[in-house]
C-alpha cells in the first residue's frame, strides 16, 4: 500500500490530534515537540507526517504535496481551498465572533473598519450581511485595534471570551463555529481511497468513544 | 516556439519541456483521430457579450478583456465548448447526424486573487447529436485511452450526474445564498456543516436524508448505486441512477471498469452540464486533469436542440504527472559542418542535400576553435583541398555525396 502524507498543524492542534491518533493506534515514535525535524513516520510506516504552520496546511493539501491534513476550521475558511473536509475531530472548539467597544452601531450604508487576522472570512461575513467593510489585516493582538481607534470592530477567534471581556470589548455576533478538521486532497481521495477511508474509520471509532 | 512568462514576467525558454509537451500533444491528437474525431479551431478573440449573457459558466472576473477600435469588448478565449456549440447551433436547429470534433487550444484566464494570468492548453472533444449512454461511455473510454497512451497507469475517473443534484434542489425551497453554501459543503463532503445547514433550513425529511448521504455515496459504482437506490428518491432521480448504470455497463464492455468510481456528490461549477459528469485524477497531481460531461441544454441558449457531450484535458497538469523518462529524449544535432568561406557554395549545397534526407544539420564558416560549437553526433570539415567526415576522432575523407551517406550509415550502425 502506498504511504499517506499527513500535514499536521503545529501547536495545540498537533498535541491534541496526536493524542487522538495514539488512541487509534497511530503513533509517531520519533516525534517530540522540541524536535527540529519536520518529517516523521508512523510506527508501521503507513503515514509520513509533515509538521507545518497551521496556515500552510491547506496549501500543502490543495497542492497535493500532502494527501491529508489536520487543521482548524479557521484556517480552512480563510484559505477557501478546494478540498474535502471529511471529518470533524471535535477538538479545539471555538468560534469566530464580531466584537467591538460597547457603543458601535452597525448601520447599512456606513463603511465599517474591521481588524482581523482573517481578511477573507471578514469580507465574506460582511458582504453576506449586506454591509460595506474595510478590512485591516493584523497578525496578532487584534483586540487592540478598536481600543486605540484604528478599527470599529474586530473579527477574531474566541474560546471562552475572556480576552475580549478583559479588554472591554463586547461580542456583537457569532460568525462561525470552529473545530479541528481532517481535510483531504481530492485527487488523493480518488487514487488512495481505501487507505484514506481506513484512516477515517480508525479515527471515527475513537471519536465515538470520547463522546 | 512556445515561450513562458513566469510571474516576474521574465521569459523562460525550456526547449526540453516544449519538446516533451509537443510529443504528448501529438499522441493525444492521434488518439482523437482513431475515434473518428476531426480537429477544429475557435478564434482567440471572442465577443464578451456571448459570455456576459450566460450565467453559471465562466466567471466574468476571470476573463481577460480587451477593447477593439470600435469600442467592442472582446475576451481572450475563456472557454471552448460554448463557442463551438454556438457555431453548431447557428447552422443546425436540430441535428440529423453525429458530429465529432476535437481541439488542442489555449484558454486564457485571470485568477481572481493576485495579478496572475494563466494560459493553459486544453485538449478535448465535443460530440454532438447522440444522447445515448453508448456515447457517454465512448467519451469516457476515449479519456481513459488517452491516459494509457501517455503511460499514466494509476488513475481514477469519478462519475457523477448533474441531474441528480438539480432534482434535489427542485425538491427544496432554498434561497440562492444557502444553496451556494450547500453546494460548497457537498463539494467538500463536509457532513458536519451539511447537517448544521439543513438543521437551519426548512427541508423535508426525505430530502434531508438524501442530502446527508451524498458525502458517502462514493466508490465502487454498483455498490454506490445499490446504496443510493435505498434512499427515498423521486422518479427523475431514479432515472439518473439508471443512466449511470447503463453507462457503466458499456464501460465494462470497453474493459475500463476498474478505473471508474461513482461520486453522487460531484457538482461541476459549469451550470451547462445536464446529465452525466466526470473528472479524472492521476497520482501526484492535486487537481482534476480532465473534466467533462453531457450538456444537452446548452444549445437551447442559441435556440437549437442538440444533445452534446464533451471533455477537456489540461495539458499542463497532465505533464506534471507524467514521468518524462518514458518519452524519447531530444536528439542532438546529427552533423555540424565547418567550412572555409571560399567553400560556402559546396558546403551549403551539401547541408541542403542532407536536410532533404531528414538529417539535422548546422553550418559554421571559418571556425577557428570548435569549443564554441554545439555538440553534434558527427562533424564534417570542408576546406579548399578536401572534405572530411569526423566520427569521434576518426577522420575519413570523402568526395561524393553517396560516399558520405554510406559513411553516416556505417557510423550510426557502430554507435
Amino acid at each position: 500500500m502506498a504511504q499517506l502524507t499527513l500535514a499536521l498543524a503545529k501547536g495545540r492542534t498537533a498535541k491534541e490530534s496526536l493524542r487522538l491518533m495514539a488512541k487509534a493506534n497511530i503513533t509517531f515514535p520519533d516525534f517530540h515537540e522540541k524536535s527540529r525535524k519536520l518529517v516523521f513516520y508512523s510506527e508501521d510506516q503507513s503515514i509520513k507526517m509533515i509538521y507545518v504552520k497551521a496556515v500552510d496546511v491547506t496549501t500543502y493539501v490543495e497542492q497535493g504535496a500532502a494527501d491529508i491534513g489536520i487543521v482548524g476550521r479557521d484556517n480552512i475558511l480563510e484559505a477557501e481551498a478546494d478540498l474535502y473536509e471529511l471529518l470533524d475531530l471535535n477538538l479545539g472548539k471555538c468560534r469566530f465572533v464580531i466584537a467591538s467597544l460597547k457603543d458601535l452601531q452597525i448601520m447599512k450604508g456606513k463603511k465599517i473598519k474591521v481588524a482581523s487576522k482573517y481578511p477573507n472570512v471578514t469580507k465574506k461575513y460582511f458582504s453576506r450581511n449586506g454591509l460595506t467593510a474595510e478590512t485591516i489585516k493584523l497578525n496578532g493582538s487584534v483586540e487592540l485595534a478598536p481600543i486605540i481607534g484604528m478599527a470599529d470592530c474586530i473579527l477574531d477567534i474566541v474560546e471562552t471570551g475572556n480576552t475580549i471581556k478583559e479588554n472591554g470589548l463586547t461580542i456583537l455576533d457569532d460568525v462561525e463555529h470552529i473545530s479541528t478538521r481532517l481535510v483531504v486532497n481530492k485527487a488523493s481521495f480518488a487514487t488512495k481511497t481505501d487507505q484514506i477511508q481506513q484512516l477515517i474509520r480508525q479515527l471515527k471509532a475513537v471519536l465515538g468513544g470520547t463522546e | 516556439m512556445h515561450l513562458y512568462h513566469n510571474t516576474e514576467n521574465d521569459l523562460v525558454i525550456n526547449v526540453e519541456q516544449i519538446h516533451f509537451r509537443g510529443q504528448i500533444m501529438n499522441k493525444l491528437k492521434k488518439r482523437f483521430i482513431t475515434y473518428g474525431y476531426d480537429e477544429i479551431y475557435t478564434s482567440t478573440f471572442e465577443h464578451y457579450d456571448l459570455y456576459a449573457n450566460m450565467n453559471g459558466t465562466v466567471n466574468h472576473h476571470e476573463m481577460i478583456k480587451t477593447i477593439d477600435n470600435t469600442g467592442t469588448v472582446l475576451v481572450l478565449r475563456p472557454d471552448i465548448t460554448i463557442p463551438i456549440t454556438q457555431q453548431i447551433a447557428m447552422n443546425n436547429k436540430e441535428i440529423q447526424e453525429d458530429l465529432r470534433y476535437f481541439y488542442v487550444l489555449d484558454v486564457f484566464r485571470q485568477t481572481a486573487e493576485a495579478n496572475e494570468y494563466r494560459e493553459s492548453t486544453q485538449a478535448g472533444v465535443e460530440y454532438f447529436g447522440n444522447p445515448a449512454p453508448e456515447a457517454d461511455a465512448e467519451i469516457i473510454a476515449l479519456a481513459i485511452h488517452l491516459l494509457q497512451d501517455v503511460h499514466v497507469n494509476h488513475f481514477k475517473i469519478e462519475l457523477g450526474h448533474a441531474g441528480f443534484f438539480k432534482q434535489l434542489v427542485n425538491e427544496m425551497n432554498i434561497q440562492k445564498q444557502d444553496l451556494n453554501e450547500l453546494k460548497q459543503y457537498i463539494q467538500a463532503k463536509n457532513i458536519t456543516e451539511i447537517e448544521q445547514l439543513l438543521h437551519r433550513l426548512d427541508v423535508e425529511k426525505d430530502v434531508k436524508d438524501i442530502v446527508t448521504s451524498l458525502p458517502f455515496l462514493y466508490g465502487n459504482p454498483l455498490e454506490v448505486i445499490e446504496q443510493a437506490r435505498k434512499l427515498p428518491l423521486n422518479t427523475k432521480m431514479k432515472n439518473t441512477l439508471q443512466n449511470i448504470t447503463d453507462i457503466y455497463h458499456v464501460l465494462q464492455s470497453y474493459g475500463v471498469a476498474d478505473h471508474i468510481v461513482v461520486d453522487l456528490g460531484l457538482i461541476n461549477h459549469m451550470d451547462y452540464y445536464s446529465d452525466m459528469i466526470f473528472q479524472g485524477f492521476i497520482e501526484k497531481v492535486g487537481k482534476p486533469i480532465l473534466m467533462g460531461g453531457r450538456y444537452n441544454k446548452l444549445a437551447n441558449q442559441f435556440d437549437a436542440t442538440i444533445p452534446a457531450i464533451g471533455f477537456a484535458c489540461d495539458i499542463d497538469l497532465l505533464l506534471a504527472g507524467i514521468e518524462s523518462s518514458l518519452l524519447t529524449k531530444m536528439k542532438p544535432v546529427d552533423i555540424i559542418i565547418s567550412y572555409q568561406k571560399k567553400q560556402e557554395d559546396s558546403a551549403l549545397d551539401l547541408a541542403n542535400k542532407l536536410r532533404n534526407k531528414k538529417v539535422k544539420v548546422l553550418t559554421y564558416p571559418n571556425v577557428t576553435s570548435k569549443n564554441h560549437l554545439p555538440q553534434g553526433m558527427f562533424s564534417i570539415d570542408i576546406t579548399e583541398n578536401k572534405s572530411i567526415f569526423i566520427n569521434d576522432n576518426e577522420e575519413t575523407p570523402f568526395t561524393t555525396f553517396e560516399e558520405l551517406i554510406r559513411l553516416i550509415q556505417q557510423a550510426r550502425e557502430r554507435n
